[in-house]
């Protein structure tokens, strides 16, 4: 019995001595009990600034990842959290503004907020930026293996078409993305709501069907960083995360046009420290910190000053800071209401069904 | 050709752990080619706070549900035990066994959906409770099969030499099933250790699991650092195994003499 009663008892007190621990390492600095919640993507931000900030404005930031939109909406809608700030995509802040979840943003609390360039601003998912703050930007693009593709042209969605890529070719698994690129294809906007419009790309997307090697998530890292497939549709910022890891791949937007996408700051009605959030965005927009956090995490920056310290190498850089030129091609995700997400979704899911 | 095949078995089960633990000392930093050895990512993980602060969280939850789900189990397998009715047995047992196979998912979602009517905040107790409340089912089952195989016998000469019924309980019944309180102690530690789904909807505030953390991390396409963790506590795993082993073998050589 003794014996029995150790075998419980002596994992209890090692998981409360665990615990202990792990409070300690948690443990930083914090003034008067002042904490911050921040809801943010996995690997989005430079730690180092968090410790900065910690330091400079004598908060304990508490940093809770997520991975996708979806799961971040249902952490905040449900309540029983109060994150202060959180860093969803822009067609996600509109549902969240519709769904009245969002704090609007005191802009006196943000003077940094005059670093962010002006095309950046007031755009169709956010009016005159009323919830949330530019964090990184990026777009959809295609990402090839410039060697293993001799002679083909990837500046158009067309190249995609190319024989000589059967079987080669990955897409992201996005209702959105993929028909998105369908409709570029035949010139019309990926905001589309016309019918006919819609079939066409429909059907220019059950032609790629031979060439299609899979319709994959976040596993096209891998897959393209083994060079297991020749080209793929992807995210810019996934694009350059894979070029790090794999330097002889090349990444393009076709000049049809293609998607503009954004990953904001916003505060949701559940924080409870909405001082700390302004401060906290206010921090990030300073151009050195943000030029900082901005070589950590490798997207691109919307903050003209933060990008002006960056390296000319990474500024410069056309495919990840389009000219402005292919900046007008650019085309940022509508909300379609319910009928043509609705529409949407079905399409794609039809061809996904009619791949095999 | 027996051992052929069982060499294989082993091969498969353990290959991609290997493989795993093999590239996290890769100095190139990915899984393609080995370039040279490196200790790089473990040392970002143990002076990575926030994640070995989550690393002790997870360890934490594991082994307090687990020891707490031990007993709530025990207390089940008692009482299915005792039930006389083969009906009303059956019934519970079924109870039971519908936990354990309904979906992750939805004991996560339901979870969710309670803590926030009670008006119990996310954190630290409500991954608590609910790594508590999925691991007694399995707890319960793994210790019943101990309690059928005890020889009735022992009790029923017990109760007429004039033991207590809590006597009973302690000096023969427990002692008895003791490797069934143990497998249930290990299954509900792996359960903890292991879930995701249930996790996933009720961290908050801060409070976080290495389940949930590697899979937002994974996000970014697997780095080094999941491997260096992986790793780790796979060590970590052999090195408990090990020690139960012993632990065990030593109870029974013990017992022989």
């Amino acid at each position: 019995m003794k014996q029995l009663i150790q075998w419980i008892v002596i994992p209890i007190i090692i998981g409360i001595l665990c615990l202990f621990v792990s409070n300690q390492l948690s443990q930083t600095e914090s003034v008067d009990g002042k904490v911050l919640y921040v809801y943010n993507w996995g690997e989005y931000i430079d730690p180092e600034l968090i410790d900065q900030f910690e330091e400079e404005y004598g908060y304990k930031v508490i940093l809770e990842t997520f991975d996708s939109n979806e799961a971040m909406l249902a952490k905040v809608k449900n309540g029983g959290t109060h994150y202060d700030v959180a860093v969803p995509s822009e067609y996600m802040i509109e549902m969240m503004k519709e769904e009245d979840l969002l704090v609007p943003i005191n802009y006196e609390q943000i003077p940094n907020i005059k670093h962010i360039e002006d095309e950046f601003l007031d755009l169709s998912f956010d009016r005159n930026n009323e919830y949330s703050v530019p964090y990184f930007w990026g777009t959809v693009g295609i990402l090839y293996h410039p060697e293993r593709t001799k002679s083909i042209d990837f500046s158009s969605w067309e190249s995609l078409y190319d024989e000589r890529l059967k079987n080669e070719v990955l897409l992201v698994d996005g209702p959105r993305e993929s028909l998105g690129f369908a409709l570029n294809l035949n010139g019309y906007s990926l905001n589309s709501k016309e019918d006919q419009q819609l079939d066409k790309a429909y059907d220019s997307l059950l032609d790629l069907t031979p060439n299609i090697r899979g319709i994959v998530g976040d596993e096209i890292n891998t897959m393209m960083t083994q060079n297991e497939a020749k080209a793929a549709v992807v995210w810019s910022g996934m694009a350059r995360d894979i070029m790090w890891e794999n330097e002889a791949l090349d990444y393009i937007v076709p000049e049809e046009g293609s998607n503009l996408w954004f990953d904001n700051f916003v505060i949701p009605k559940t924080a409870q420290n909405t001082k700390g959030a302004h401060e906290f965005i206010n921090f990030l927009l300073d151009p050195e910190i943000s030029a900082q956090n901005t070589e950590w995490v490798g997207y691109a920056t919307p903050n003209e000053a933060a990008k002006a310290l960056l390296d000319k190498e990474v500024s410069e850089d056309e495919r990840f800071y389009p000219s402005d030129q292919m900046k007008e091609k650019l085309e940022v995700y509508e909300n379609l209401g319910e009928a043509y997400t609705n529409k949407y979704s079905e399409l794609y899911l039809k061809f996904k069904i009619n791949l095999n | 050709m027996k051992k052929f095949f069982l060499a294989l078995i082993v091969f498969v089960l353990y290959f991609p752990i290997l493989f795993l633990a093999f590239y996290s000392f890769n100095s190139a930093g990915n899984m393609t080619s080995f370039e040279g050895f490196t200790l790089e990512y473990y040392r970002n993980v143990l002076t990575d706070d926030r994640l070995m602060s989550i690393i002790f969280n997870t360890l934490s939850i594991a082994l307090i549900s687990s020891s707490i789900a031990t007993i709530f189990g025990l207390s089940g397998a008692l009482m299915l035990y005792l039930i006389r009715s083969k009906h009303m047995r059956s019934t519970y047992l079924s109870i039971n066994n519908i936990l354990i196979v309904s979906p992750d998912v939805i004991i996560g979602s339901s979870f969710l959906i309670l803590f926030m009517y009670l008006g119990i905040q996310l954190g630290f107790m409500s991954v608590l409770l609910s790594h508590i409340a999925f691991s007694i089912p399995i707890a319960t089952l793994m210790i019943l099969p101990k309690l059928y195989e005890m020889n009735d016998e022992m009790i029923n000469a017990a109760i007429d030499l004039g033991a207590s019924k809590l006597d009973v309980l302690t000096k023969i019944v427990l002692p008895n099933i003791k490797p069934g309180l143990i497998a249930a102690f290990l299954m509900s530690l792996t359960y903890s250790l292991d879930d995701f789904a249930v996790s996933f909807f009720v961290t908050g505030n801060g409070f976080s699991v290495l389940s949930v953390e590697i899979y937002s991390m994974a996000r970014k396409g697997i780095t080094m650092e999941i491997n260096a963790i992986s790793t780790l506590i796979f060590v970590i795993v052999m090195i408990l195994i090990a020690v139960y082993y012993m632990v065990t073998q030593r109870g029974r050589k013990e017992v022989q003499s």
